[in-house]
């Protein structure tokens, strides 16, 4: 580190020095000020793979079909959503950014939580509305993954972020096309299909935002 | 077109990193004391030190929130700070390009 007298308040400076100053200072800036989502994808990678692939060997062999035990269900959805929520703070803290895009990714992120606690009154709707477990157990495998998706999707659009945007579609369709394997199949799609696709967008985010 | 005509507050290696370090940030964005202490490698005085003549030529905005140990100092380019180191880039690139010809 620079001190006293080198504080350069008066050091003569060429324009060619300033040109190469701007460029590296821009370049360092953009590198390092730059959100990294690799934290929060591989922590969702873990989450899904774990997660969802214990549910699938919890409902597996059901015979007949009575879905996920209740408490395990919770307790596996709170952990997931703590961790996620825990390290998008945790980079987010480390940033040393505020102001209006900080407030923005507070709303943004406030439509996961919402989505999520929608589905889960949604759930309860269509319980009440007589829904089989065999319905209610799709719907409870696939509408995380599909509102997941729906919010990568929405948060690539203010940078055209094209990873972020393509992983979202990815989940989307993992949702829709993965409930067709049925109440118990659609886990072990989420934990597989879902679940590596989140790590290996941890994997390749920061290759990509360095090319 | 000489070198006079490029801004004496940010023709300084210190000052002019200090202002490409903001401007990267998005408009409304602000960038904490520390933070901003490590991207540009200079002891709290001296960045104190140039933030100060930055701010007196109302370049950039510092605001202090919360007090005692969670205190946060956070600094930000102003309009007219952007629109100063837009100038300086557009003088700074014609010099080059003079410099260039034969």
């Amino acid at each position: 580190m620079k001190d006293g007298a080198d504080a350069d308040a008066g050091t003569p400076m060429d324009v060619q020095e300033a040109a190469v100053i701007m460029q590296d200072a821009g370049d360092r800036a953009r590198q390092e000020l730059r959100l990294s989502h690799r934290a929060s994808f591989l922590t969702w990678g873990v989450i899904l793979l774990l997660g969802y692939g214990a549910m699938w060997l919890n409902v597996r062999g059901q015979q007949p079909f009575h879905g996920v035990n209740p408490g395990a269900f919770a307790a596996v959805t709170l952990l997931a959503n703590g961790a996620a929520l825990a390290t998008v703070a945790q980079a987010r803290a480390g940033s040393g950014i505020g102001g209006a895009s900080a407030l923005r990714r507070r709303i943004h992120f406030l439509s996961l939580i919402a989505g999520l606690a929608g589905m889960f009154v949604l759930e309860g709707a269509l319980y009440r509305a007589g829904a089989s477990r065999v319905v209610i157990g799709i719907f409870e495998a696939a509408a995380p993954i599909l509102v997941a998706g729906l919010f990568y999707l929405a948060s690539s659009a203010p940078r055209l972020d094209w990873p972020m945007c393509a992983l979202g579609v990815w989940l989307v369709a993992v949702a829709a096309g993965g409930a067709f394997a049925g109440p118990v199949g659609i886990w072990a799609v989420g934990a597989l299909a879902g679940g590596l696709a989140f790590l290996l967008a941890g994997v390749v985010e920061p290759v990509l935002h360095r090319a | 077109m000489s070198d006079d005509e490029l801004d004496p507050v940010i023709h300084a290696p210190a000052r002019l990193r200090i202002a490409i370090t903001l401007a990267t940030l998005d408009d409304g964005d602000n960038l904490s004391f520390t933070r901003l202490q490590e991207l540009i490698g200079l002891t709290p005085g001296n960045l104190i030190t140039h933030l100060r003549k930055l701010e007196d030529a109302g370049y950039v905005s510092t605001h202090k929130n919360g007090s005692g140990v969670t205190a946060r100092t956070s600094v930000a380019l102003t309009h007219s700070g952007r629109a100063a180191l837009e100038r300086y880039t557009t003088v700074l690139r014609q010099l080059l390009d003079s410099a260039e010809k034969p």
